[in-house]
């Protein structure tokens, strides 16, 4: 018992359990459906994972300092359909350069919900609210036809998609899927073993106590805020690559569903508690949830949307509940440790 | 209270400024912009969303929030058209919508008042569970066809050129403003939005407060829900998707605090006036809808803004004033050094 | 080498910070040298707290200057702060939750690298804690830990960061007599380490007992600096408050009227356990423990807000089972929590709709509606009553110094016409003036008959006020003492566990 006190962390025991209801999903919808461990199946949900997963990402760094960014949905949206006006302009833009003006675009939108709410000492809520509309517009307002086509997108856009970078038996890891797992990989260490990444817990969990503990807390939200915008600029082009063809609508309505998967997978939204693998954890379930529900005949998939609810519900439920009882049971009986200073005292003055 | 209240009254005035430049800019691009039946029209267009407004002004003065107002209205807009299909006397049909909001409203009042949970997470799941269920009800269907009475409630004028709706809301507003202003529930909304702690260490029943306001805002989703079924003709599972974002936005434009405990419903009441002539202005400028919800995102940031700048730069030019003074005083060899 | 033969850590110059109307601080002047634990003390609003915040870069002074070293400095945030070596420890310790012990030591560092090095992250907050000589799991959350230890994380984080001059406001408020003992070995340690301490407090006797120098702020204005030989109780009281103060302590007078309330058994479950006194009519019950004791629970269960598992209470002949704020009031028990800010006042509202608030019922008119004057009547009738000292009653209780703000508090509870008053540190934090008023006013209270629990940490209080003491250790009922065996070591004795001379159980 002790040893597992000292390696793991109570969120990471809730990572775990995640991963064990997976697990369960899986098993309990692979004796209900057919060909369910296909390929297929695997391949479909990876890519429908990528996007929302990435947005959720990003969304949890802001989340862990106690903030919000509604506006991501506005953010994938705009660089979505303004990479793929740039590329039906100039076909031979390069596709590496493509990535990066999106990443771009995106940290610039962020750049500016980051001032807004740190500088500017607006509520977070009422920024992104408004940049959530104003990014919108932006979108709508982009001359020339509404509509981005696929047709008219160069060829590697739809090859990107689909083609694989490696395989694992017939289980196809497309360059998207691994992208978004590098990424995954590479902000769970940011978030554990770097300063910048500590601290956004730390502004999260405390917000006076960073203010006035000598904490640049105002450029750290900043900086949170510019990356949420990046990675949804990346989950921009990924967005663009997945479905070519948009119109003004593009990704509505993504906001609430990245923020829905950070929650299932344990971030609080108030900041200070959650992790980013149990984000892409929280994607991953209810994305995995959505597509069973589609093959599984015994209830219609309309009711994906009222189960997802539940489904939120209940993760947090399980998260203040469970996750008190597995506090105090860390900390064994809740012994004041000067106490035990006390009592080691008279120990040994008893002796 | 005094201090708030002075900077509430400097909002409302900045708002009331701001409602008359933009009406006097409509008027003279349009001749017969003041004249009543305009006026109504301008209201008639977003009436189901205004009528959320007061009660949501409440939940959030109160310190909670409630993103399911959208949701609601479409899932008793589907209960009803649901069972309307099913031949169940129309009556009836009504009557479910409503009770719909009920329940979902007490589910709400529920998890945030005895179970604890915070209201952005209940609301979201809400959010998203409500319409998912008005999708398990319609599915891809529209539902119309309703009888004749209930069609002209939602799209004719009622009493001289004011339809239902618009009564509702007056009404729904005035009593609002009553029971805010003046009486002891707005105490407590107020109280408990402040801190509710203190309210709950001071027998405040919090619990029933919360649960009574999320019942009467289900309820009001479900009857506006009702309504713009009324007004559209037919009922589909997307009805009213984002409402919940413009309800928010009018209630925070009039000067309501997020973090709760301050607002006034007259704030709101101007936030309202300048959003409904706004889009109408942008409308004649032949302006889209989502670039008006842009500028209207834009007005929001910056009625939070301009005011921190403004605050910011008097501390600062106050600071340098005292300095000012100071060093004067010693070069006059005034005070000692 | 007297003190004042080394050259100062920090110098502050002609300080001045004005709020709006209020001069905060005005033309102040203050020296900290290397190795001394200077004692600040100064009524509430004497400019105590807006000295640390500019010192702590929180506020910028209008005017004046700080010196580091004989150096000008300017401290624009917490950053230059820290990078100067100034650290601020507060009555509530600012840690963060959600990080462990370990990661809210460091976390605040400005030099090492981007990544973090957890082993030796743990390694060396073990070593810090090791040399406070406290134990302390580095990796456990620092959510849930005692205050306290809490308030130790702070110091260690204070001295892994070097600091030069650590602030230390209020310190002990929160801590029980012991606790005290173990900062004030720290606090020593550290001066023998040549830093400079600043040492906030209104605890006459921690002051008198570990400073080295005392200085006296009143109304924003520097008073007086003395080496601690040299100050006199009397003379630092005079300079704080500005007038004579006899006795600031009024002795009960002690009057015991009939059988009121009758405890028996109570208990809750991981709380507290066989709980069981009297209390009769005009008599003040003491509340004695250490912190942790869990009186505040007990208390919290007689009013309902946390209700107990089990037990009898008989109030006035009728047994009750007491399991809401709401209905305690209606059988006229009345609780007047320790921690005014959180949750004893709404600070953003009037002094009139503070006071009315648990009554309010009884200020509506039939409509609903709330008859505003007659909530002013009231307001006003114990503005008189009690010297509630403001501009006017419609003023935000925020604006209010804290003894003002504890007697709004009192209103407020009076205002409910309790039989029971459960009072939980009434004096805490609040300037030796208003001290002396709210023992006044209990005293009047008790004259009137009502029973009243004194809930209180506060040791010389607890012996003059009561007529008998119940003192409590980690939930459970030590013991009963009367007035005249009731001594501070007997209390102490029984708080900590080893009982001894009567014992009264009921």
């Amino acid at each position: 018992m002790q040893f597992i006190k000292r390696s793991f962390r109570p969120e990471q025991i809730r990572e775990l359990s995640l991963i064990v209801l997976i697990a369960l999903i899986i098993m309990f919808f692979s004796s209900q459906i057919e060909g369910y461990f296909s390929p297929r199946i695997f391949n479909r949900v990876t890519s429908d994972v990528a996007i929302i997963a990435v947005v959720a990402l990003g969304e949890t760094l802001v989340l862990l300092t106690r903030n919000y960014d509604l506006s991501v949905a506005s953010v994938v949206g705009l660089t979505a359909f303004f990479i793929g006006k740039q590329l039906t302009a100039y076909p031979d833009l390069n596709p590496m350069l493509a990535m990066l003006l999106a990443i771009s675009a995106g940290a610039g939108l962020g750049l500016i919900n980051g001032l807004l709410v740190s500088y500017g000492r607006i509520p977070s809520i009422i920024v992104t609210l408004g940049t959530l509309a104003i990014y919108r517009a932006a979108l709508v307002a982009y001359p020339g036809n509404k509509i981005v086509v696929i047709n008219d997108l160069p060829e590697w856009i739809t090859k990107l998609g689909s083609t694989q970078l490696f395989s694992i038996g017939e289980f196809d890891i497309r360059p998207v899927v691994a992208g978004g797992l590098l990424m995954f990989i590479i902000f769970q260490l940011v978030t554990s073993y770097t300063r910048f990444g500590r601290r956004l817990y730390a502004i999260g969990s405390n917000p006076e106590a960073a203010r006035i503990g000598g904490l640049p807390s105002q450029r750290i939200v900043l900086s949170s805020y510019i990356l949420c915008g990046a990675i949804a600029g990346l989950a921009g082009f990924l967005y663009l690559v997945r479905y070519g063809n948009l119109n003004t609508a593009a990704a509505s309505g993504m906001e609430l569903k990245a923020i829905a998967a950070a929650v299932v997978g344990g971030v609080s939204t108030n900041g200070g508690k959650g992790t980013v693998m149990g984000a892409l954890l929280g994607a991953i379930m209810i994305n995995l949830l959505q597509q069973s529900l589609l093959r599984w005949l015994v209830i219609s998939d309309f009711w994906v949307d009222a189960l997802l609810g539940l489904l939120i519900l209940l993760a947090v439920l399980i998260d203040s509940v469970i996750m008190n009882r597995l506090g105090v049971l860390w900390r064994g009986r809740d012994l004041n440790p000067v106490d035990e200073k006390i009592i080691e005292e008279k120990k040994s003055h008893a002796a | 209270m005094l201090r708030r209240f002075e900077r509430l009254k400097s909002w409302e005035g900045v708002l009331l400024v701001l409602l008359i430049g933009i009406v006097i800019f409509n008027s003279s691009a349009t001749p017969h912009y003041l004249l009543l039946q305009n006026q109504v029209n301008l209201f008639q267009l977003h009436i189901e969303k205004i009528i959320i407004v007061p009660i949501m002004a409440f939940i959030i003065i109160n310190g909670e929030i409630d993103l399911s107002v959208a949701s609601v209205m479409a899932l008793a807009g589907c209960v009803m058209g649901y069972l309307f299909e099913k031949d169940v006397p129309f009556g009836l049909c009504i009557l479910a919508g409503l009770l719909t909001g009920v329940l979902t409203g007490a589910f709400n009042g529920f998890m945030v008042a005895y179970v604890r949970m915070t209201s952005l997470v209940v609301t979201l799941s809400g959010l998203i569970g409500y319409r998912g269920l008005a999708h398990v009800l319609l599915e891809n269907r529209s539902v119309g066809n309703f009888p004749e009475w209930f069609d002209r409630l939602g799209q004719k004028p009622l009493v001289g050129p004011f339809p239902f709706a618009l009564i509702v809301f007056l009404i729904l507003f005035v009593i609002a403003l009553i029971i805010l202003q003046w009486s002891g529930a707005g105490r407590y909304v107020f109280v408990i939005g402040n801190n509710s702690e203190v309210a709950r260490y001071s027998g405040v029943n919090v619990r029933r407060v919360k649960m009574m306001l999320y019942i009467v805002s289900g309820f009001i989703a479900a009857f506006a829900g009702l309504l713009l079924t009324a007004r559209l003709g037919s009922i589909r599972g997307d009805l009213a998707i984002g409402t919940e974002l413009e309800v928010i936005t009018m209630v925070l434009l009039g000067g309501v605090s997020i973090f709760g405990g301050t607002g006034s419903l007259y704030g709101v009441l101007l936030s309202i006036l300048i959003i409904l002539n706004l889009r109408n202005g942008m409308g004649l400028l032949n302006i889209p809808g989502e670039n008006q919800t842009g500028v209207i995102g834009a007005l929001l940031i910056l009625s939070v803004l301009v005011p921190n700048i403004g605050r910011g730069i008097s501390e600062a030019w106050n600071r340098r004033r005292v300095q000012r003074i100071r060093v004067g005083e010693e070069e006059k060899g005034g005070k000692p050094a | 080498m007297s003190i004042e033969e080394k050259v100062p850590v920090l110098q502050m110059r002609h300080i001045s910070k004005r709020f709006d109307t209020t001069q905060a601080l005005d033309d102040v002047a203050l020296d900290l040298y290397p190795g001394e634990i200077h004692a600040l003390m100064g009524e509430n609003g004497a400019g105590k707290s807006t000295l640390i915040k500019i010192m702590t870069g929180v506020y910028q002074p209008d005017t004046g200057e700080m010196l580091l070293d004989g150096k000008s400095i300017k401290v624009g945030n917490s950053v230059d702060a820290q990078a100067y070596g100034i650290a601020a420890i507060y009555q509530e310790p600012m840690v963060y939750p959600d990080l462990n012990v370990a990661e809210n030591i460091f976390v605040s560092h400005r030099s090492g690298g981007v990544i973090v090095n957890w082993r030796k992250l743990y390694k060396d907050a073990e070593e810090i804690l090791a040399k406070l000589d406290v134990k302390l799991d580095v990796r456990m959350p620092a959510r849930g830990l005692t205050l306290a230890a809490q308030q130790t994380i702070e110091i260690a984080k204070a001295i892994s960061l070097n600091v030069r001059v650590l602030i230390m406001d209020e310190p002990t408020a929160s801590l029980s007599a012991h606790e005290a003992e173990q900062l004030f070995i720290f606090t020593r340690a550290l001066r023998t380490q040549g830093v400079s301490i600043l040492y906030i407090s209104h605890r006459m006797e921690e002051v008198f007992e570990i400073a080295d120098r005392v200085t006296v702020f009143r109304d924003g204005k520097h008073i007086s600096t003395l080496p601690r030989k040299e100050a006199t109780r009397e003379k630092t009281i005079r300079d704080m408050v500005g007038r004579k103060i006899e006795d600031f302590f009024a002795k009960s007078t002690g009057q015991r009227g009939e059988l009121l309330m009758s405890v028996r058994g109570l208990k809750k479950a991981n709380t507290f356990s066989d709980i069981n006194f009297d209390l009769y009519r005009g008599e003040v019950l003491g509340f004695a423990g250490l912190v942790g004791a869990r009186r505040t629970d007990v208390g919290l269960a007689l009013f309902g807000v946390e209700p107990a598992d089990s037990g009898e209470v008989v109030l006035n002949g009728r047994t009750e089972k007491i399991h809401s704020p709401e209905q305690a009031l209606k059988i006229g028990i009345a609780y007047v929590t320790e921690d005014r800010r959180q949750i004893g006042l709404t600070m953003a509202m009037s002094i009139v709709s503070n006071v009315s608030l648990p009554m309010l019922r009884q200020y509506l008119s039939r409509l609903g509606l709330i008859q505003t004057r007659k909530e002013e009547a009231t307001a006003e009738h114990y503005r008189e009553r009690l010297s509630i000292r403001t501009p006017s009653i419609q003023h935000p209780v925020a604006m209010l110094s804290g003894g003002n703000q504890q007697k709004v508090m009192l209103s407020k509870w009076l205002n409910t016409k309790p039989q029971i008053l459960i009072l939980d540190e009434p004096t805490r934090g609040i300037d030796v003036g208003a001290k002396a008023e709210v023992h006044q006013i209990i005293n009047e209270l008790a004259a009137q008959g009502l029973g009243i629990i004194l809930i209180s940490s506060d040791m010389p209080e607890i012996l003059a006020m009561s007529d008998r003491i119940l003192v409590m250790r980690e939930g459970r009922q030590m013991g009963i003492f009367n007035r005249e065996e009731a001594t501070q070591e007997v209390i102490l004795t029984a708080a900590m566990g080893q009982n001894s001379g009567t014992l009264e159980t009921v």
